[in-house]
């Protein structure tokens, strides 16, 4: 049976709309939330860090206990402890404790919905899709799990058996972003503990309390307390983890200076350590869409204009560079300047709202540092009015009349800034896009089958999305990481995730007895 | 299963003799308008039709080719394009082979792509009527010669920002302005002018709340509303002082509730309580079609307008389009999975807007014999004349049954897209699917269904 992705709510329904309401409501009356740290089982409350809701930053949202160099060092061994018996459990075992997961994840969505808005500023519509892709990856994970352990598939000859196991790998680090503050803290865990891992998770100091919600749904379901620990912290509390001798695999989402960081720091042998680390990144991207001169730019405007201001830009999918050719791209300039006016920047929680505030005051400053930046450069600069004043808010900036040396075309801004580009074909798109050294998403907008074939066969990025929005890929519809300096081309939701959590082994027997195969 | 009649006539032999009536007219309508399909341009067509609808991929490949067609600056790049897409059809016919042989040589492919181009214009051309106002009077008037009226609808491209609203409004107002200084002269139709409930205005204009504003969030109905209420004011007061009638259409779920609700808040109104002359769609593919009817008659008999509400009735045209959103984020579908469905709703519908008359005026819009004889049937049933009830159809998919309903004696409107080609390119591909459906009364009819056999209950 094909896997099934969970449903999304109907938001066009307004009894779905008034039970989200609700559910902020009563979530609202239980903050601040507490969010300890809990090694092996045990749970420590020494609320020093606190989380706010980026709309209103006095609305303290978590109060969170930043795990010390011992909590780091304690969750590491009971993880070890526990591989001998969650590691040796049969994967089905294991996924169902994840399918439970699910479930709960499941029956509280709207109250978790509400949580990645206030925590993350998530407007309803993604904050219920961060749910779903939550739920997805525990279930995809779970069957994932079962179908690695009963695939082998070796050359038999007479008088050998060959068999290939998969192997747990060992203690994983979890080092989450807080942009899908469920969905991807989930996403690594599951992959990790459904083969059979153990791991020590630390959520962005963003987030703590997306990610306290999915331990507590882990744990409930089925996960032994030693299997996974909640180490909430700044940066050092990662580090300390990517360091440890103890740690086998990292799995990490987030900027690019950081992942090479922990590359690098994983590459390193501590005294003692018997393993090589083994890091799977997810980083940043500067994402081109390429629109051709036959694209139906009916298509192409409300596609732009979610894939680079929807979450005000904060995904690393997020379309940042449109490579237009140069027959449309003056209509198309025209028309993107115009819908762009139309967006409503406003608090997450408002229904309609196409761009919420960003995560901190510090992405505030570095939105509005390219933004001048262009302008001092030279480049036209088109920015939408009416901004709230209160909460860390940037106005969506469209940026034309560029050039491709400029900061604001070449770097990652991570927020609500689109620049448009001239190109003289397709030809040209696809060399500035070969040019780059991130290869996450992309995308192209043609009605030419062989534009599509062409550009196909070019693209260096990870994702290409052709003739809509660049953003949102599905669980095991589309299984989503990227190339060069986005990733090391790990594919989170697609069919061989899995293995980048496993160590092979290969037993081969002599059934051989006295010339005769036994 | 059939509608019962009335709820006085529930016995099995009245319901014989109801379906009898249905049948005997479905049956006189068809003979005319069948005759058409023996003009030997028009059985060509139909013809046409009915092989790109049995060949699935070519059928794809050339609703893409009249997609893009708008988008290519010649010839040549119209032929770079038939020869790409006619390259993606698996299995190809002599036909198709030599089509995109032709459209990649250099020596031909200029000409191929001139003579695609004007394929696809004059296929245009039969479902839009001019490329401005102006320019669609005189096809009109024609219409009007022949005891046909029209609703206009003009085309456009999406409206994404404000300026393009405020466009679309500008043209809105221009075409009342322009059909009602030319409709003034025209002669008298009495069958077209009035009926019980009172005068029908001669101009008829078609409207769409998407290109009234930008704001369409299907999570936030209220966004669009306040955004489209003032420029759907300014139409309403013109329509209401020209005396023309202005009729929202209904388009997907995504905007069904921004649409009804801002029909019904600005109706309400005090200002328009004396006009004008207005109108909404209710598709009976929508599963919840019947209580969307309620809703709307509980409102019309509380609003007490001057001027009856037209509820015209469609199956709907976005079928697959809900179809395909449900599957994609999992939702249970909007709208009928089967189509006998949408019709036995249709007809449930028809029984309950001819009984609501004249709270509410009814227009049956549809090509489907058996539904337009079925909603005559009803409404003599229910005690309305004839010229009380209107019947819709479409330009280009309904040319033959519209004159084949005058010839009834029966009221016909013909809803007639007026704009150019780029912005028509979406409502025509949409024509063209629906002609080809394979389960579409039209198609079947063409394809040679025993008529018998089309005309049964759904």
């Amino acid at each position: 049976m094909s896997f099934k992705n969970e449903p999304l709510l109907e938001l066009r329904r307004e009894s779905e709309r008034d039970r989200l309401t609700q559910a902020l409501q009563s979530l609202d009356r239980t903050l601040p939330i507490a969010v300890p740290v809990i090694v092996n089982g045990d749970r420590r409350d020494r609320p020093s860090l606190h989380s706010c809701d980026p709309g209103e930053p006095e609305r303290t949202v978590a109060q969170a206990t930043v795990a010390t160099a011992a909590e780091v060092d304690a969750a590491v061994v009971a993880a070890d402890g526990c591989l001998l018996t969650w590691g040796r459990t049969l994967a089905g075992e294991r996924a169902a404790a994840l399918r439970r997961a699910a479930g709960e994840l499941r029956s509280r969505r709207h109250t978790l919905a509400a949580l990645a808005v206030r925590e993350c500023a998530k407007p309803w519509i993604e904050a219920d899709a961060d749910v779903c892709e939550a739920i997805d990856f525990l279930e995809y994970y779970a069957r994932e799990a079962v179908r690695l352990e009963s695939a082998s598939e070796l050359t038999q000859l007479p008088g050998e058996r060959n068999e290939l196991y998969y192997r747990p790998r060992g203690v994983v680090a979890v080092i989450a972003p807080w942009n899908f503050p469920i969905a991807i803290a989930a996403g690594m865990t599951a992959a990790a503990l459904a083969s059979g891992n153990a791991v020590c998770l630390k959520p962005a100091e963003q987030s703590p309390a997306c990610a306290h919600a999915l331990v507590e749904a882990l744990h409930k379901g089925g996960v032994p307390a030693a299997a996974l620990s909640l180490l909430p912290g700044e940066g050092e509390v990662g580090a300390a983890l990517v360091e440890h001798p103890g740690v086998h695999t990292i799995a990490f989402t987030g900027s690019g200076a950081v992942g090479l960081q922990i590359l690098r720091k994983a590459a390193e042998l501590a005294q003692g350590q018997r393993h090589l680390k083994r890091v799977v990144a997810e980083m940043g991207g500067k994402n081109c869409v390429i629109v051709d001169a036959d694209a139906d730019l009916d298509e192409v405007v409300p596609a732009l204009i979610s894939s680079a201001f929807g979450f005000a830009g904060q995904k690393c999918s997020a379309a940042s560079r449109v490579l237009a050719h140069e027959r449309i791209a003056e209509v198309l300039t025209q028309r993107m300047t115009g819908a762009m006016r139309t967006l409503l920047v406003d608090q997450a929680q408002r229904f309609g709202v196409d761009v919420p505030p960003l995560i901190e005051a510090a992405a505030q400053q570095r939105v509005e540092s390219y933004v001048q930046g262009a302008k001092v450069d030279g480049a036209n600069v088109v920015r939408v009015e009416e901004v709230p004043k209160h909460g860390f808010f940037a106005a969506p900036a469209l940026i034309t009349e560029v050039r491709s040396e400029m900061p604001v075309v070449q770097e990652e801004i991570f927020g609500p800034v689109l620049t448009i580009e001239r190109v003289r074909e397709v030809e040209q798109a696809c060399e500035i896009v070969n040019a780059q050294a991130h290869a996450l998403t992309g995308g192209l907008f043609t009605r030419n089958p062989r534009t599509i074939e062409a550009v196909v066969k070019r693209t260096p990025v990870g994702n290409l999305y052709v003739n809509r929005a660049i953003t949102g890929a599905m669980v095991s519809r589309q299984p989503f990481g990227g190339n060069r300096l986005s990733g090391n081309g790990t594919k989170a939701g697609g069919p061989d995730y899995l293995l980048h959590f496993v160590e092979p082994v290969v037993v081969t027997e002599n059934t051989v007895r006295h010339g005769l195969a036994l | 299963m059939a509608s019962a009649p009335t709820a006085s006539l529930p016995s099995q032999q009245r319901h014989d003799e109801f379906d009898t009536e249905v049948r005997a007219l479905a049956r006189q309508l068809a003979a005319v308008s069948g005759a058409g399909l023996r003009h030997p341009l028009r059985a060509a067509q139909s013809q046409g039709m009915e092989l790109v609808s049995r060949d699935l991929a070519l059928r794809t490949a050339l609703f893409r080719m009249v997609d893009v067609a708008p988008a290519c600056s010649g010839p040549v790049e119209l032929a770079e394009h038939l020869a790409a897409l006619l390259g993606e059809v698996g299995q190809q016919s002599a036909v198709v082979k030599a089509g995109g042989r032709a459209a990649s040589w250099p020596a031909t492919r200029r000409v191929t792509g001139g003579l695609a181009g004007g394929a696809i214009r004059r296929m245009a051309g039969r479902y839009i009527v001019g490329e401005t106002p102006a320019k669609a009077v005189p096809v009109l008037l024609g219409l009007w010669e022949r005891g046909v009226a029209a609703s206009v609808d003009l085309l456009g491209e999406a409206t994404v920002t404000q300026a393009q609203a405020q466009t679309y409004v500008a043209r809105c107002e221009q075409t009342l302005e322009v059909l009602a200084a030319a409709m003034g002269s025209w002669r008298g139709r009495p069958l077209l002018e009035v009926d019980a409930a009172g005068p029908l205005p001669r101009v008829n204009l078609s409207v769409k709340v998407t290109a009234l504003t930008p704001l369409v969030r299907p999570d936030a109905p209220e966004r669009g509303r306040l955004d489209a209420a003032e420029h759907l004011r300014r139409l309403l007061r013109r329509a209401r002082d020209l005396g023309a009638h202005l009729h929202v259409d209904m388009e997907s779920v995504d905007a069904h509730e921004l649409v009804l609700g801002l029909v019904l808040e600005l109706l309400s109104e005090p200002e328009f309580r004396a006009g004008p002359s207005a109108g909404i769609v209710l598709q009976a593919y929508l599963r919840d079609a019947e209580q969307t009817l309620e809703r709307v008659l509980s409102w019309a008999a509380g609003a007490c307008r001057e001027v009856p509400l037209t509820v015209r009735l469609v199956k709907g045209a976005y079928w697959d389009h809900e179809m395909i959103e449900a599957a994609q984020h999992g939702w249970t579908p909007p709208v009928w999975s089967e189509k006998a469905e949408s019709d036995r709703c249709f007809e449930r519908a028809t029984m309950r807007l001819v009984q609501a008359f004249p709270l509410v005026r009814p227009a049956i819009a549809s090509h489907n014999l058996r539904s337009l004889a079925h909603a005559v049937v009803c409404a003599r049933r229910a005690g309305l004349a004839d010229g009380d009830l209107e019947l819709q159809v479409l330009r280009g998919l309904g040319d033959e049954l519209q004159d084949a309903i005058v010839a009834q004696g029966l009221r016909v409107r013909t809803y007639c897209p007026v704009g150019d080609l780029v912005a028509g390119m979406a409502y025509l591909v949409r024509r063209l699917l629906e002609n080809s459906a394979n389960d579409s009364f039209l198609a079947q009819q063409a394809s040679g269904v025993d008529l018998d056999e089309l005309l049964g209950a759904p």
